[in-house]
C-alpha cells in the first residue's frame, strides 16, 4: 500500500515530447482511472510508474519515496498488460507463482499464496493447465493472479479488458473492482472506455496530448466537466453541443426555438457552445413556450433508436445534429418535426474559443 | 501429411454439406462438385505434393534403398556386382581406419554442435540488444555462410601456415608463445578444422537464434522485470524455454551437419585429405576415397549405410530429448 505522487512528469522519445508535466497526487488506496483517446500519454505513464519507461524529467514518488531510478523490482508495483502477458510454457500454477520468484518465502507459504489467489479468481479447476487452453477472461485472471500474490504497493492496470467481449468486460470490471474493495491496494488503471472508469474508479483523470485536462470524482466530471472535451468524452450519448451568442432578448441558442435568460457566468462571451446531456432533453408533444428557463430544441427526426429503458431520438437542427430523450418511449416517427425541452440548469455553458467550462446556466427563481 | 489426415477428422468440416452443381441444381451432385470443401482441399494438396514426392522418392529414396542393396555386394564398377553377405561390414568393423574415422566423427558432432551452438546463441543474444550498425555487424557474421568453402579454406590454411607465413603464429610470435604445427600436427588438426567449421555454419545459426528472439514478445520481458526477475533469471526461466522450438531446430541441423561433414575437411587439406595418419578424417571423406579413389563401391555403400544410421539415430535421439512435454 503506498501513496503515488507524479510531480511535473515530463517523458520524451528522441525530440518527441508525448508527456508534458504531469502533476498529480494518488492517495493510499485510491482506485484512480486514466482516460483519454488513443496516443494521449496513458500507456507512457503508466509505465514511468512501473519503471518501464525512464522519466525524462520531474519526481516521481511511491510512498513517499523518489523512485525516478529504480529499478521495477525496487518500486513494487504490479502491472497488468493488455496483452495479459503470461508464459505459454508454464502452467496457470507455475504462472501464478511467477509473481512470488522473488519473494524468498518457503514453499509451502507459496502454495498457499496461489491457491488463495486461484480461490478468489475462481481459477482453483485450472491451476494445472496452459495458458492455450484458457479463454481470454481465465487468461486475463490468470494475469491479476500473478500480480495478486505479490502484496505489491500499487497495482498498474494498461487496458486490461479490452481484448475482451463486452459480457466478459463487464463481468471481469465488477471483479476487478470487488478486488479492490477487498485488498485496498493503490490502482491506477488505464482504460479508454468510459464506462469502465465512471463506475470503477474513486477518481479519475482525463488526458489529451500528454496533459491532464481534469481530475475529479465519476460525478464531478459528469456534472461540472472542464472544457468541451471533458463533457463529450464522460457520458453515453456525449452530450450534446449548441453554438449561441447573445442577443436583444437572451442567450439565442441555434436550433432553439426562444432565446433563454442569459446565466451571469456567460457575459462577455461572444461566442458560446451550450451544451445539454441527452437524458436532460426531452421529447414533448406540447408545443414551445416562451419560459425563459427552458430550452427548447426543435427539427426533424432522423433516427429513433430504443434501448429498452430509454429510447433515444436524434433529431436534426439548425444548430447541428441533437440527441434527446423520447418522453414514456412514445418516440416520433422518423422523418416528423419533433421539439425537446431541456431545464436551463441542465444546461453547461462553453467559451467556444477557449472550449473551456464557463459553469452552469443558473436558473433564475 | 499428419496436417491434412488431422483436417479430414475433424467432425464440423467434414460434414459441410455438398455444393451443388451450379449448371443443374435439381440433379444430384456429381463429380469434383460432390466432393465436400475439406475433401476438395486433400484433393488439391496431393495434386500439388505428388511431383515432389515422385521427384524426391526417385532422387533420394531410391538411391538410399540402393546403397542397402549396394552394401551387401563387392561391386567395384569393373565387374557386375555379385553378393556376397556381410562380407563388407566385417571388413568395416576390423579396419582401424573405421574406427578412427568414427572417432573423429563423433568429435566433430559432439564438440562441434554444442560449440557453435553455445556461440550462436550468445552472439546472438547479444546483437540483439545492440541497435549500433546492428545490419553491418549481422552482415559479417552471414557472409562466410555465403562463400563456398573452398575460398574460406584457402584463407584459414594461410592462417594456420607456420611462420614467418601464417597469420595465427605470426600473431603468437610476437607474445613469445613458439608456433604451434596446426593443420600438420595430429593432435590439432582436427579442432583447427573444426574452427573453421563451426565458424562458416555461425552466421546461418545466429540468423535463426535472432529471429527466434524476436518473436517472442516484449511484454514477458516487461512482466518479468516487473515481477523482480534479474537478466540471468529472465535467460533462464524465459528465454532459453521459449526459445527451445529454434534450438531445437538448430541443434538438429547442425548434428547432421557435422556428422556429414567433408568440405572443410578436404579442402584444408588438399594434399593429404584427412590429415596427417587420418586424423581429422570424417565418416563421409572415407566414403568419397572408398568410393572414388578405391572404386571399391561395396564398401563404400556399406560405409553410407553406417552414416546413415548414425544420422537417424542421433536425430530421433535428439526430437526425442528435447521433444515438447506437455
Ligand atoms: N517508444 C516510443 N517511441 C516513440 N514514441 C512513442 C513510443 N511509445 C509511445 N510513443 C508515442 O507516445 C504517445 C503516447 O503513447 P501511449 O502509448 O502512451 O498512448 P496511449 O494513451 O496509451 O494510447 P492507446 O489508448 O492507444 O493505448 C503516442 O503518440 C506514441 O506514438
Ligand atoms: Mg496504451
Amino acid at each position: 500500500m503506498a501513496t503515488i505522487e507524479l510531480e511535473n512528469i515530463v517523458k520524451r522519445f528522441g525530440s518527441a515530447t508525448v508527456v508534458h508535466g504531469l502533476d498529480l497526487a494518488i492517495a493510499d488506496g485510491e482506485f484512480v482511472a486514466l482516460v483519454g483517446p488513443s496516443g494521449c500519454g496513458k500507456s507512457t505513464t503508466l509505465r514511468m510508474i512501473a519503471g518501464l519507461e525512464d522519466v525524462s524529467a520531474g519526481t516521481l514518488r511511491i510512498g513517499g519515496v523518489v523512485v525516478n531510478h529504480h529499478e521495477p523490482k525496487r518500486r513494487n508495483v504490479a502491472m497488468v498488460f493488455q496483452n495479459y502477458a503470461i508464459y505459454p510454457h508454464l502452467t496457470v500454477r507455475e504462472n501464478i507463482a511467477f509473481g512470488l520468484y522473488t519473494s524468498g518465502l518457503p514453499k509451502e507459504k507459496k502454495a498457499a499464496r496461489v491457491d488463495e489467489a486461484a480461490r478468489i479468481l475462481g481459477l482453483e479447476d485450472l491451476l494445472d493447465r496452459r495458458p492455450a487452453a484458457l479463454s481470454g477472461g481465465q487468461r486475463q485472471r490468470v494475469a491479476i493472479g500473478r500480480a495478486m500474490v505479490r502484496n505489491p504497493s500499487a497495482f498498474l492496470f494498461d487496458e486490461p479488458l479490452s481484448n475482451l467481449d463486452a459480457q466478459l468486460r463487464n463481468q471481469m470490471r465488477i471483479e476487478i473492482k470487488r478486488l479492490h474493495q477487498r485488498i485496498g491496494a493503490t490502482t491506477v488503471y488505464v482504460t479508454h472506455d468510459q464506462v469502465e472508469a465512471m463506475t470503477m474508479a474513486d477518481r479519475i483523470v482525463v488526458m489529451r496530448d500528454g496533459r491532464i485536462l481534469q481530475i475529479g470524482t465519476p460525478s464531478d466530471l459528469y456534472d461540472a466537466p472542464a472544457d468541451v472535451f471533458t463533457a463529450r468524452f464522460i457520458g453515453t450519448p456525449a452530450m450534446n453541443l449548441l453554438p449561441a451568442s447573445h442577443g436583444p432578448d437572451g442567450l439565442v441558442v441555434e436550433g432553439a426555438a426562444a432565446p433563454i435568460r442569459a446565466p451571469a457566468s456567460a457575459a462577455g462571451v461572444a461566442r458560446l457552445l451550450v451544451g445539454v446531456r441527452p437524458q436532460d432533453l426531452v421529447c414533448t408533444d406540447a408545443g414551445a413556450g416562451a419560459d425563459p428557463d427552458v430550452l427548447t430544441v426543435t427539427g426533424t427526426v432522423t433516427a429513433v433508436e430504443p434501448l429498452g429503458p430509454e429510447t433515444h431520438v436524434h433529431l436534426d437542427t439548425s444548430g447541428g445534429p441533437v440527441i434527446a430523450l423520447a418522453a414514456d418511449r412514445a418516440a416520433p416517427p422518423v422523418g416528423a418535426p419533433a421539439t425537446a425541452l431541456a431545464r436551463t440548469r441542465a444546461l453547461h455553458l462553453f467559451d467556444a474559443a477557449s472550449e473551456q467550462a464557463l459553469g452552469r446556466a443558473a436558473e433564475h427563481a | 501429411m499428419a496436417r491434412i489426415s488431422a483436417r479430414t477428422s475433424e467432425p464440423g468440416v467434414v460434414t459441410t454439406a455438398p455444393l451443388p452443381s451450379p449448371t443443374s441444381p435439381e440433379a444430384p451432385p456429381r463429380g469434383w462438385h460432390r466432393l465436400s470443401m475439406s475433401q476438395k482441399q486433400v484433393v488439391w494438396a496431393w495434386g500439388f505434393l505428388a511431383l515432389p514426392i515422385l521427384f524426391y522418392a526417385g532422387i533420394r529414396f531410391y538411391p538410399t534403398l540402393d546403397a542397402f542393396w549396394l552394401s551387401l555386394t563387392d561391386w567395384n564398377l569393373l565387374r557386375p556386382a555379385r553378393f556376397v553377405g556381410l562380407e563388407n561390414y566385417a571388413r568395416l568393423v576390423s579396419d582401424p581406419q573405421f574406427w578412427q574415422v568414427f572417432n573423429n566423427t563423433f568429435a566433430y558432432l559432439l564438440i562441434g554442435t554444442p560449440t557453435s551452438i553455445v556461440i550462436a546463441f550468445v552472439i546472438a543474444y547479444y546483437l540483439d540488444r545492440v541497435r549500433f550498425m546492428h545490419g553491418l555487424i549481422r552482415a559479417l557474421y552471414f557472409l562466410p555462410f555465403l562463400t563456398t568453402a573452398a575460398a574460406m579454406a584457402w584463407v584459414w590454411r594461410w592462417f594456420y601456415q607456420p611462420p614467418p607465413i601464417g597469420a595465427i603464429n605470426g600473431f603468437l610470435a610476437t607474445f613469445g608463445i613458439p608456433a604451434q604445427p596446426f593443420l600438420r600436427s595430429t593432435e590439432q588438426a582436427l579442432p583447427a578444422i573444426m574452427v573453421t567449421a563451426i565458424w562458416a555454419g555461425l552466421g546461418f545459426q545466429i540468423i535463426i537464434f535472432m529471429a527466434g528472439l524476436r518473436a517472442i514478445p516484449g511484454t514477458y520481458y516487461e512482466a518479468a522485470r516487473i515481477d523482480g526477475l534479474g537478466e540471468l533469471a529472465i535467460l533462464r526461466k524465459i528465454t532459453l524455454p521459449l526459445l527451445k522450438p529454434t534450438t531445437v531446430f538448430l541443434v538438429v541441423l547442425s548434428s547432421i551437419g557435422f556428422l556429414r561433414i567433408f568440405d572443410q575437411v578436404y579442402n584444408m587439406t588438399t594434399n593429404d585429405p584427412g590429415g596427417p595418419l587420418g586424423s581429422t578424417k570424417p565418416l563421409v571423406l572415407m566414403i568419397y576415397q572408398s568410393a572414388f579413389s578405391s572404386y571399391e563401391m561395396g564398401y563404400a555403400a556399406a560405409q553410407t549405410v553406417v552414416l546413415f544410421s548414425i544420422l537417424l539415430v542421433v536425430s530421433l535421439l535428439q526430437l526425442w530429448i528435447l521433444r515438447e512435454r506437455t
